[in-house]
């Protein structure tokens, strides 16, 4: 087992793995930069290095500083925790190198699923389903109705070589085809050069669900269940629940088993999270892996009690999964609401001093948060300052203890993202389980400007 | 059981042993010079007044004496900043060399050598003050003023941490 671990992070999720270290009497190790000298991740792990001015590019993302800090400070082990350095194989070879373990999985898994086109197809070819599209650029109008009659309607014609939705084109009817063929080839040349093409299936109204994973060094691997993820805005995610509504027994033990079976055959250990678009059909398409902890993973650690953090560090100590995790029963229903510190309207962020901090509690509640009274919430890193989660029964239970904790949530000082959340779970298709990626978009109209 | 420090103020009605009277004069002397915050502080009381404005609540915060070990002895309550990187024994008119980087700090170019500086040595701009080793790389640390070595604040072989105070050096003309 670890004998001390560095948390190469700040915030909330460095709270979580302190006290995960701590639980598992690992001596902790705090960085910060100059702006979070006061922050609560400094104050409570056992030992703090200061490591660079408030930019994150010369402070947490600085590899440098943070193994140099990881040396003089003797740990034998570093979390990344989320975003950062969590992703970046380069920093889990320079641990490597440097005889610290890396507690993630190995830097070529790291770069396989940081590689998304790369990602697609190691998974694809592992047996997960992929959004079904041309192969590459379409050549011709031939070829056009040859993949059109493969991959069904609606589809989207995509410049192969731009983006920001020119040399883009829908197409909902057979008649539509080559004429939007035709002219998506003559915008992409146009505007990027290249008259090349391909298509893809068009999912209109897609649920964003995703498994857990956890895997251990001796090629076991084990999922925890979904999360569904469809309230988003501008693909952040804003609320998280699990089980998904939208998933009968039958398909989360379908593609539970695929999802297993793809990542025992690519190797995979420690965390991660498989993310699935699913169309009105039912149907599931794999789009990406993220190679870490995940900011919601607490709602899934509510539903089956098992303690993700804790489990990471062990099998990255060489546990076996039975060992780190063993059995586990998935138990009611659970939802996260991620509070930040933005206007609740224009989702403008809004850094400054909280004057007035008081969290919710009771029976099914849990915060993680690293904001306090009288802290100052700094403009240079992200606005989440605190994840609410509830858990009950079955989901009614879940959402009216939200409520009731949303409502005891006090923040004064900051404008926070509360009255969304409380919004967001009084809508009746909310409640009734009915939306889709686009339902926080059609919430919220007036967007900032 | 000990009996509640005296209040400061004499007369008129008190909560907690501060006269209302006199946080009204205070309220008034903040309103006519138009101040936002306000911090008073005796042996016995601290008293600190914050004007209420559209974000925050800002309560008056009175602490008697009995309750002031919570905060700390300095006047000012939000210079802890300022007060860990100052350490002890610095003086306003000391430029400080700072480490700007996370390592191990050396006083000599190697083992057993005469270290770069010593206190009371004069230095110039851009000469080799030090060693901070990183990840197995020697980085040079030099002087960005001229001057007198005041105060050296790290010992030989120390962890350094950035930002941390190295020397203390007195300004002066070049050598």
């Amino acid at each position: 087992m670890f004998r001390k671990i560095l948390v190469a992070n700040r915030g909330e999720i460095a709270l979580r793995v302190l006290s995960a270290c701590k639980e598992l009497d690992i001596r902790t190790v705090a960085v910060y930069s100059e702006a979070d000298r006061h922050a609560l991740h400094v104050r409570f792990a056992d030992e703090a290095i200061c490591i660079g001015p408030p930019r994150s590019s010369e402070s947490y993302l600085n590899i440098p500083q943070v193994i140099s800090a990881a040396e003089v400070a003797n740990v034998d082990g570093i979390h990344p925790g989320y975003g950062f350095l969590s992703e970046n194989a380069n920093f889990a070879e320079v641990c490597e190198a440097s005889h610290i373990t890396f507690i993630g999985p190995s830097p070529e898994l790291i770069r396989m699923m940081g590689e998304k086109d790369r990602a697609r197809t190691e998974m694809a070819a592992a047996g997960l389903p992929i959004i079904p599209g041309s192969d590459g650029v379409v050549p011709d109008e031939a070829a056009a109705k040859k993949v059109a009659a493969e991959i069904g309607l609606p589809l989207m014609i995509k410049a192969a070589e731009g983006g920001g939705g020119r040399g883009m084109r829908v197409v909902r009817t057979k008649r539509e085809l080559i004429p939007a063929f035709q002219t998506a080839r003559t915008e992409a040349e146009q505007a990027f050069g290249s008259p090349h093409v391909y298509m893809e299936k068009l999912i209109e109204r897609p649920r964003h669900i995703e498994f857990q994973v956890l895997g251990d060094r001796h090629g076991n691997v084990i999922h925890l269940g979904e999360r569904e993820c469809s309230l988003q805005r501008r693909h952040q995610k804003v609320l998280e629940e699990s089980p998904s509504m939208a998933l009968d027994a039958a398909t989360r033990e379908r593609i539970g088993c695929k999802v297993v079976q793809a990542l025992s055959k690519v190797g995979y250990s420690n965390a991660g999270t498989v993310e699935f678009l699913r169309d009105d059909s039912g149907k599931l398409y794999f789009i990406e892996m993220n190679a870490r902890v995940q900011v919601e993973h607490p709602v899934t650690e509510m539903v089956t009690q098992v303690d993700i953090v804790k489990a990471q560090i062990r099998v990255a100590a060489g546990e076996r999964l039975e060992d780190a995790v063993g059995s586990f029963q998935p138990r009611g229903h659970a939802i996260e609401c991620r509070i930040n510190a933005e206007d609740p309207d224009t989702f403008v962020p809004s850094p400054g001093r909280i004057t007035a901090f008081r969290v919710p509690g009771g029976p099914g509640i849990r915060v993680d948060t690293a904001a306090y009274a009288d802290a100052v919430i700094p403009p240079y890193y992200d606005s989440l300052i605190a994840k609410l989660v509830a858990h009950g029964r079955d989901r009614a239970e879940a959402i009216a203890r939200m409520h009731g904790a949303l409502d005891g949530f006090v923040v004064e000082g900051i404008k926070t993202t509360i009255p969304l959340h409380k919004r967001i779970l009084a809508e009746p298709d909310f409640i009734a389980g009915k939306f889709d990626t686009h339902f926080l978009e059609r919430l919220t109209p007036v967007e900032a400007r | 059981m000990a009996k509640k420090s005296k209040p400061v103020f004499g007369g008129g009605s008190d909560i907690r042993g501060v006269d209302l009277v006199e946080v009204e004069r205070l309220l008034a002397f903040m309103q006519k010079h138009g101040l936002e915050e306000f911090e008073y502080e005796t042996s016995s009381i601290h008293i600190r007044l914050k004007k209420a404005s559209a974000q925050s609540t800002g309560p008056v915060q009175v602490i008697p004496a009995s309750e002031v070990s919570a905060l700390p002895a300095t006047a000012s309550t939000e210079s802890t900043a300022a007060a860990r990187s100052s350490p002890a024994g610095a003086t306003d008119d000391l430029h400080l060399i700072k480490s700007p980087i996370v390592g191990t700090f050396y006083a000599a170019p190697s083992p057993g050598a005469d270290p770069f500086v010593v206190r009371g040595g004069r230095v110039d701009v851009g000469q080799v003050l030090c060693i901070i080793e990183a990840m197995k790389l020697m980085n040079e640390i030099e002087s960005d003023v001229a001057g007198e070595i005041a105060q050296v604040y790290v010992e030989n072989g120390s962890p350094v941490e950035y930002g941390q105070p190295l020397f203390g050096i007195r300004p002066q003309g070049k050598k």
